[in-house]
């Protein structure tokens, strides 16, 4: 029981660590030449040297942007306690102007405790904010704005970005603009006018490195050497750490991980994987765990969709191939049918269906996408009549069917010919 | 069990057959929610029960179970993928029961707009239930996204709160909520659905609340997700459908005489599995053919032995074809007590598959059945045709001189063949549709004519008094026909002006009708 106990502790301990960015960034960001300090110099000499100041942060999804800007802002807010005011907006949710500025000015009197009117209007917000920038320029305050998704900002319109770098240039203000976006050229699609204010600074979140992965492992699943734990548990577990990370399965297995998701958050959810699976019974990890992880996190949603059909449906499904080998351009269920008959005229099978079970497979072939209609504006027709086509190339299907439970060995023949 | 809680599990539960027996709509105003109503609060079952209700899920429950993890431990979120009827919904909520975790449910099939799904989550999670002293409203009014996550943040914290503060004797319930999303596949269709569903995906980390976790059900695989804007994947797991092993042991369940079951299974399941693997599509027909498996007995309790089983099988053999091509179709004839129906039903089994073509099971005025074969001419003839195939007699004339076919004509009498098939049927203006109308009612009327004089049932004599009023109401019938879709409107000509219709029957169909009339449609039908 005690030893369940700990092995639970210990679950949610490394649980609670993958599922927390920072935490996990924290032992990353150590160097000195990381992103981390390199961000942090930005924004504390703006904070210090009181002036404006903007920045991208570009990396492909998961590499950690947020996550070290969270970092940073952190260990500012406890260097500079009451000289720096954070702003949050997401591009997926403020990206109207309406929305961005009635959030800003809601941000905005939280931090200052002043009351906050839902029934302002777009000009009351926007002169609100102007003022604010205004006033904390003259005090000696950092307003950081964290703008999260900053493609979708700059794509949808560029009021708010420019009236934002517009006030930081006229206005007696001191803030700082940091954008985040998984598109490298985000920048290239702002706006002539928002782009001339905008400082061309990117900071580029490239995927980590071997030696850093390891060290991320180590430091990951390692279980600290307190008094929470019996002791010879933390050594026991951290010891077969040691042998998996060390064993050449294991980094075979990683490197083939890696060489299709090199984010850090992908890994992070390999891991999560992995350990959930734990064997709570004795406590420790083993190699097991891992492989589970990786075969479930390498899935192939198609071949599992050919393999999830009914003979009937493999039949529709060959049967289309057929057509598409004869170099029918298109086809619907129709021609798909009369194939269908050929195919029971000349060769006798026992599964030959009437019309309407057959477009009832057709439907279930459709609603599981793996064929579709090949033009979207045939509303007028009838459903057998609209013209389809496969999802799914040939190999799938071939694949597919191979693994498939109960093919009949007549539709791999006719797949074939 | 307060009512609040029993009218919020009669909610939740409609899903699996637990036998909650209140069936009280209205809360008690006396009985104010708890947080502890965010949890199922019955009996919880083991894991053994929980497995063993759901054959062929072992593998998977155990996996949703460890992802959720111990109590209290942060979750990354997971989505259940996996094709209709394959359990995911049921799994996920008798596993919640097995947990006993709080959590909310939100299904994207009745919360049909971004407005109804942030609200009805809302309205979970504040223990707010819409009853007539507050008008049926729900309690924040929330349509965008950026509102939704300040509430979101604002009801989970509250509701954290007093998970952390109340010291509950009873079972431990830990201080994290799960959010349950179910059917998010069909957010694909609502309008900007891509950002609901991005917005969705990325909810745990634009929230950044380790107490939320987060379950997602959908029928589609992940992969349909992918967007341009990059995709947050949730931990997937996977529903496959049922092997023969699992559904047999699904079906053999519930049974009261689990031996005849199985030896009727044992013949009956393979054949109907080779058509489809869905629980709820074999379960109607495999009900029905049951039925008839068990007729010939009078005991249905006695468990078969070797001989019974071969008798009782080559009893139902000639069932399981005819039965296999109505798979899906669900009769409409009712089945319990109607000994009448159940005879009518055994004669048209028995008797030969063409004749049952014959029997148009739903009831259509005269005039309504001669539009429809009208319009079923007009959609397959072309229409230069007309004058020769209707002329002013109402006979028809349609004999071809036969030449010789070149292979050059057959090849493009092949192609005309192909073309003809992936157009379908054409479209056809209101007057044609009038013209042929009246042409095939006057037909009907002089062939009818000589019925009369030869049988005189009272069928005729309905007729004869139909017939008077035939040519009234017509275009009535034609917007009715149009509303059951037998016919549709297609597009119109800018030129013409007028309205095209184009049909939309099957041949099947307007045979049935046409021999419901005495019709002969196939000289009338155009065969290239």
């Amino acid at each position: 029981m005690g030893k369940e106990n700990s092995a639970e502790k210990a679950l949610n301990l490394i649980r609670g660590r993958l599922c927390d960015p920072t935490s996990v960034f924290r032992p990353l960001s150590g160097s000195s030449d990381s992103n981390f300090s390199k961000l942090k110099f930005i924004v504390s000499t703006s904070i210090t040297e009181g002036c404006n100041n903007s920045i991208l942060l570009l990396g492909p999804r998961g590499s950690g942007k947020a996550a070290v800007l969270d970092l940073v802002v952190g260990d500012l807010m406890e260097e500079y306690p009451d000289s720096v005011t954070l702003i949050r907006l997401n591009g997926l949710l403020h990206s109207e102007d309406n929305c961005a500025f009635k959030e800003i000015a809601r941000q905005l009197c939280m931090e200052h405790h002043l009351l906050f009117s839902k029934m302002a209007s777009f000009d009351e917000n926007s002169q609100f904010i102007i003022a604010m920038l205004r006033e904390c320029g003259l005090a000696h305050k950092t307003i950081i704005f964290v703008l999260d998704e900053f493609d979708m900002f700059a794509q949808a319109s560029d009021l708010l970005l420019y009236s934002l770098l517009d006030a930081m240039q006229s206005v007696t203000s001191q803030a700082v603009v940091v954008g985040i976006s998984s598109r490298l050229d985000a920048d290239q699609l702002l706006e002539k006018r928002v782009r001339s204010r905008f400082s061309h600074r990117k900071i580029l979140f490239l995927p980590p490195s071997r030696e850093e992965i390891d060290s991320l492992l180590e430091h990951l699943l390692s279980l600290p050497a307190d008094s929470s734990f019996p002791s010879g548990y933390v050594s026991q577990f951290n010891e077969k750490i040691k042998n998996i990370t060390s064993d050449t399965r294991f980094k075979d297995m990683l490197k083939t991980f890696l060489n299709a998701n090199s984010t850090v958050n992908s890994l992070l959810k390999f891991i999560f994987r992995a350990v959930s699976s734990m064997n709570l019974e004795s406590g420790l990890l083993s190699l097991e765990n891992f492989k589970t992880a990786l075969s479930s996190m390498q899935r192939q949603p198609k071949l599992e969709a050919v393999r999830d059909c009914s003979i009937l449906e493999l039949y529709v499904l060959v049967c289309m191939r057929r057509l598409e080998v004869k170099e029918q351009s298109s086809y619907n269920f129709i021609s798909v049918m009369k194939e269908y008959k050929t195919i029971h005229d000349s060769f006798q099978t026992s599964d030959y269906y009437a019309q309407n079970v057959c477009l009832r497979a057709f439907e279930h072939l459709r609603e599981r996408e793996v064929i579709c209609y090949a033009e979207n504006r045939g509303q007028s027709q009838a459903v057998e009549y609209r013209p389809m086509k496969l999802l799914i190339s040939a190999s799938e299907l071939h694949q597919g069917m191979r693994s498939h439970a109960c093919c009949p060995a007549i539709l791999l023949k006719l797949l074939d010919h | 069990m307060t009512r609040e809680e029993s009218s919020k599990v009669t909610r939740r539960s409609t899903r699996f057959s637990s036998s909650v027996t209140s069936d009280n709509p209205e809360p008690n105003p006396s009985h104010p929610p708890t947080v502890a109503d965010l949890t199922f609060g019955e009996e919880s079952i083991t894991l053994d029960s929980l497995l063993s209700s759901f054959p062929g899920r072992r593998s998977q429950i155990l996996d949703l179970i460890r992802l959720i993890g111990p109590l209290d431990s942060p979750a990354l979120p997971v989505i259940l993928y996996g094709d209709a009827s394959t359990g995911k919904t049921s799994v996920v909520l008798q596993v919640f029961t097995h947990l006993n975790r709080p959590f909310v449910y939100s299904s994207c099939r009745t919360c049909c707009t971004p407005r109804l799904l942030f609200e009805s989550i809302l309205n979970q999670l504040l223990l707010h239930s819409k009853c007539s002293s507050n008008g049926y409203a729900s309690a924040k009014r929330c349509d965008k996204p950026s509102d939704f996550v300040n509430l979101l943040k604002e009801a989970l914290s509250s509701v954290v709160e007093t998970l952390n503060s109340t010291k509950l004797e009873r079972k431990l319930m830990g201080k994290m909520v799960y959010l349950i999303v179910d059917h998010v596949d069909l957010i694909k269709e609502w309008d900007k659905g891509e950002m609901i569903l991005q917005f969705l995906f990325s909810l745990s980390s634009v929230l950044k609340m380790p107490q939320l976790g987060i379950i997602l059900i959908s029928g589609l695989p992940p992969d349909v997700y992918y967007s341009n804007m990059g995709y947050t994947d949730p931990l997937p797991v996977y529903f496959p459908e049922y092997s023969e092993e699992e559904l047999r042991q699904i079906f053999l369940k519930n049974q009261v005489n689990k031996k005849l079951y199985s030896a009727f299974l044992d013949v009956a399941l393979r054949p109907f599995c080779r058509v489809t693997r869905r629980v709820e599509e074999l379960s109607t027909s495999l009900s029905s053919l049951f039925r008839q498996y068990c007729e010939p007995l009078d005991d249905l309790s006695i468990s078969p032995n070797e001989d019974l089983k071969r008798r009782l099988y080559s009893n139902l053999r000639p069932h399981i074809t005819s039965c296999l091509n109505e798979v899906f179709r669900v009769s409409g004839r009712p089945h319990d007590g109607d000994t009448r129906g159940e005879r009518r039903q055994k004669a048209s089994y028995s008797s030969e598959k063409g004749d049952e073509l014959e029997i148009l099971d739903f009831h259509m005025s005269t005039s309504a059945k001669y539009l429809l074969i009208a319009a079923f001419l007009a959609s397959r003839n072309p229409a230069t045709l007309d004058a020769s195939m209707f002329d002013s007699t109402g006979g028809m004339d349609n004999r071809k001189r036969k030449r010789k076919a070149s292979e050059k004509s057959m090849e493009k009498k092949e192609m005309a063949e192909q073309e003809a098939v992936m157009k379908g049927p054409g479209s056809f203006p209101l007057e044609r549709l009038l013209a042929i109308f009246q042409c095939i009612a006057s037909v009907g009327d002089s062939s009818l004519g000589e019925e009369e004089d030869e049988e005189g049932e009272e069928e005729a004599t309905g007729y004869d008094k139909e017939s008077n009023n035939m040519m009234s109401d017509i275009l009535l019938q034609v917007s009715s026909l149009c509303d059951a879709n037998f016919m549709i409107k297609s597009g119109s000509c800018p030129l013409e002006g007028s309205i095209r219709y184009r049909s939309m029957v099957s041949e099947d169909l307007s045979l049935k009708v046409a021999r419901s009339l005495s019709f002969p449609l196939s000289k009338y039908l155009y065969r290239r």
